[in-house]
């Protein structure tokens, strides 16, 4: 059997997002066409990406029949500094209230800069400590975003 | 108020000095991330919509309107020197505008590109006050019927005008339809999709999603490939065209102006589309169309124009109706919404200092946009030459801290990185953002519109045919989704080129 194709694949992913945006609308009540409830219009747009989906499908299956195959979407590429730097973004949102936005900052720029496409350690040192607080300056002291303040108090 | 005390009045506020210095801070901004590739105005406007919350409704909707259009002028700028378009409607400026570069003539490719976007962008603003205060008189008249024909309607060209099978831009735009439901039910006042957490109960934010599908993910794209880019070095000389350069653009300039506006004002159309529709008229037109590609002053100046007239035109659906027609306008909703306004046909009654005012300050910020682009090119040429292993931790931080201080809260931060893992994700897939964004903002009022229809119907369905405004958008909406299905008219669809949307 030959392989499938990215649109197959991609399809068959949204068929089941749709299908459950549908099922999980049900329980929050459909209505009637006369006094449409809370859950009518997700179950409707559930429906349409499960019914779209399937036109994918049919659509990804004839080019299939033609020929097209899976083309790969991350070779040739370095997808792994994608993921460094989703990586980073992640550890950031998740440690920016306890360590505080100065030396989260600091750390968040400086791991980018000697990480992803290695800078030398004077450009890590001051790209990152300027930035941190350079962006403080502007953003907390000037523009009053309340930017969170850690144990440090910055 | 006749027309010319209403221009009169919008000069007044918009020569304000904080006004003019919002404008000004608007424009350079918007030349700034049109310059920069990797960093368009959907994102920047996100990223700066934290920052207006403190400021007059007016100010904020001039900066902001500023950064939209000025990004337009700016783009040219790297899609000239460097074959890599600043942002998403200068794509096809790189075309001819690298090829003059390489030719020594990269000065009368900016100048031409400068000049071009400078006055589409003024008959822009002209033909937006001539026409948006008529359509909104027009849209007193509408019903929630007409409004969810018409939103239905928005949706469905912009998934026919998307690049790629139109079953994956209707698909993008049913699951925008349903993120747009997340929340609380405004009908019924009970959550939605919320699972017990907070920040969801006002709905999924609209920045956090743009932020991610279109700056994260963008940069997530750019760090996997090599990040070198080299600048034609080249000595810019002669901004000015000569006359022969300007009899050649006289026209494209004229026909660019005229799609771009007419496209501009189509919910879902916008600059892209309409940069790419005039490059392939003057090519049609040309007596050369062979030499297309090589360096034609034409496939400059026809884009650049289309794209800056487009952004006038753009302004009339969301100023006169609240719908927006694209994601930029999407954005430009929800500030006004946060400042209290609801766009719409009552807009021009109820805020004429700020529809007026926002209006008239397209016009100064042009003039501001052409001595910024030509006597400081200079400077945009050493921006572009920041290393991006240093820009990109920047735009990720700039982002970071825009979606935090929009409710100073984690969740947001989080929703905008797992929108940008969602938008790489699509773009492997070649999955378009931009009719989910506009279904995702239309969402709530095409929800509410439906269901005040079916409550004032008796949950007849008719009554979207029944009434005859209603009708016709919906009969040209059902025109346009079997529209691919006749295979001669597809196959002229099919010629509509590739392109990142707007936005």
């Amino acid at each position: 059997m030959p392989r499938l194709n990215n649109d197959q694949v991609s399809a068959a992913v949204w068929l089941a997002v749709g299908a459950i945006i549908a099922v999980a609308s049900l329980r929050y009540g459909l209505g009637s066409f006369d006094s449409p409830g809370t859950g009518f219009v997700p179950f409707w747009a559930g429906l349409a990406v499960s019914l779209f989906s399937c036109i994918g499908l049919v659509h990804a299956t004839l080019k299939q029949k033609r020929g097209a195959g899976w083309r790969p979407v991350m070779r040739g590429f370095m997808w792994r500094k994608s993921l460094i730097v989703l990586a980073a973004l992640l550890a950031y949102s998740l440690l920016l209230t306890s360590l505080g936005f100065v030396l989260c900052t600091a750390l968040f720029m400086g791991f980018l800069l000697r990480v992803v496409k290695p800078q030398g350690w004077l450009v890590v040192i001051a790209g990152s400590v300027l930035t941190a607080l350079g962006s403080y300056g502007i953003f907390e002291v000037w523009l009053k975003a309340q930017l969170p303040k850690g144990p440090w108090g910055f | 108020m006749d027309f010319y005390q209403s221009v009169f009045m919008g000069f007044q506020v918009a020569l304000q000095p904080g006004n003019l210095l919002f404008c000004f801070i608007g424009v350079l901004i918007g030349t700034l991330v049109g310059v920069l590739p990797g960093l368009g105005p959907v994102a920047a406007i996100s990223l700066l919509l934290p920052t207006t919350f403190h400021v007059a409704p007016v100010s904020a909707i001039i900066m902001l309107a500023g950064i939209y259009y000025g990004a337009m002028y700016g783009g040219s700028t790297t899609s000239i020197l460097v074959n890599i378009p600043g942002e998403a409607a200068s794509v096809v400026t790189c075309l001819d505008g690298y090829q003059m570069a390489r030719k020594g003539r990269a000065g009368p490719a900016l100048g031409i590109a400068a000049f071009g976007s400078f006055i589409a962008g003024t008959v822009g603003v002209i033909g937006l006050m001539m026409i948006a205060p008529p359509l909104a008189e027009m849209a007193l008249k509408f019903g929630p019927p007409e409004y969810f024909s018409l939103m239905i309607l928005g949706l469905t060209i912009l998934t026919f005008l998307a690049s790629g099978p139109m079953w994956k831009a209707l698909l993008m735009a049913a699951f925008g339809l349903f993120l747009g439901c997340i929340g609380m039910d405004t009908l019924m006042g009970a959550p939605r999709f919320t699972f017990d957490i907070v920040e969801l109960s006002d709905g999924i934010g609209l920045v956090p999603v743009v932020m991610g599908l279109f700056g994260i993910s963008e940069v997530l794209l750019n760090v996997e490939q090599s990040m070198d880019r080299s600048i034609f070095e080249t000595k810019i000389k002669n901004l000015l065209p000569n006359l022969k350069d300007w009899a050649d653009s006289f026209w494209p300039i004229l026909r660019g102006t005229v799609i771009g506006f007419f496209l501009g004002v189509l919910p879902g159309g916008g600059a892209v589309i309409s940069s790419f529709v005039s490059y392939a008229v003057e090519k049609k037109v040309s007596k050369h169309p062979e030499k297309f590609g090589t360096g034609m002053i034409e496939g400059v100046a026809g884009p650049e124009a289309a794209n800056n007239a487009a952004t006038g035109g753009a302004f009339i659906p969301l100023l006169t109706l609240g719908i927006p027609a694209n994601a930029v306008m999407a954005i430009l909703l929800g500030a006004m919404m946060i400042h209290g306004m609801q766009p719409g046909p009552m807009l021009v009654k109820e805020h004429p200092d700020l529809f007026w005012g926002a209006v008239t300050s397209m016009y100064i910020g042009n003039g501001m946009l052409l001595v910024l682009n030509l006597p400081l090119i200079g400077l945009w040429v050493k921006i572009l030459k920041v290393p991006y292993p240093i820009l990109f931790p920047l735009i990720l931080l700039f982002c970071l801290i825009g979606a935090y201080s929009l409710n100073n809260s984690i969740t947001e931060v989080l929703i905008m990185v797992i929108f940008g893992l969602i938008g790489y994700l699509f773009k492997k897939f070649e999955y378009e953002g931009a009719p989910l964004i506009l279904a995702l903002v239309l969402g709530p009022m095409m929800e509410t519109a439906l269901r005040r229809s079916l409550l004032l119907s008796a949950g007849d369905p008719m009554i979207f045919l029944a009434r005859p405004i209603s009708a016709i958008l919906m009969l040209i909406s059902l025109f346009l989704l079997v529209f691919p299905l006749i295979p001669w008219l597809s196959k002229k669809r099919a010629v509509l080129p590739k392109g990142e949307a707007d936005d």
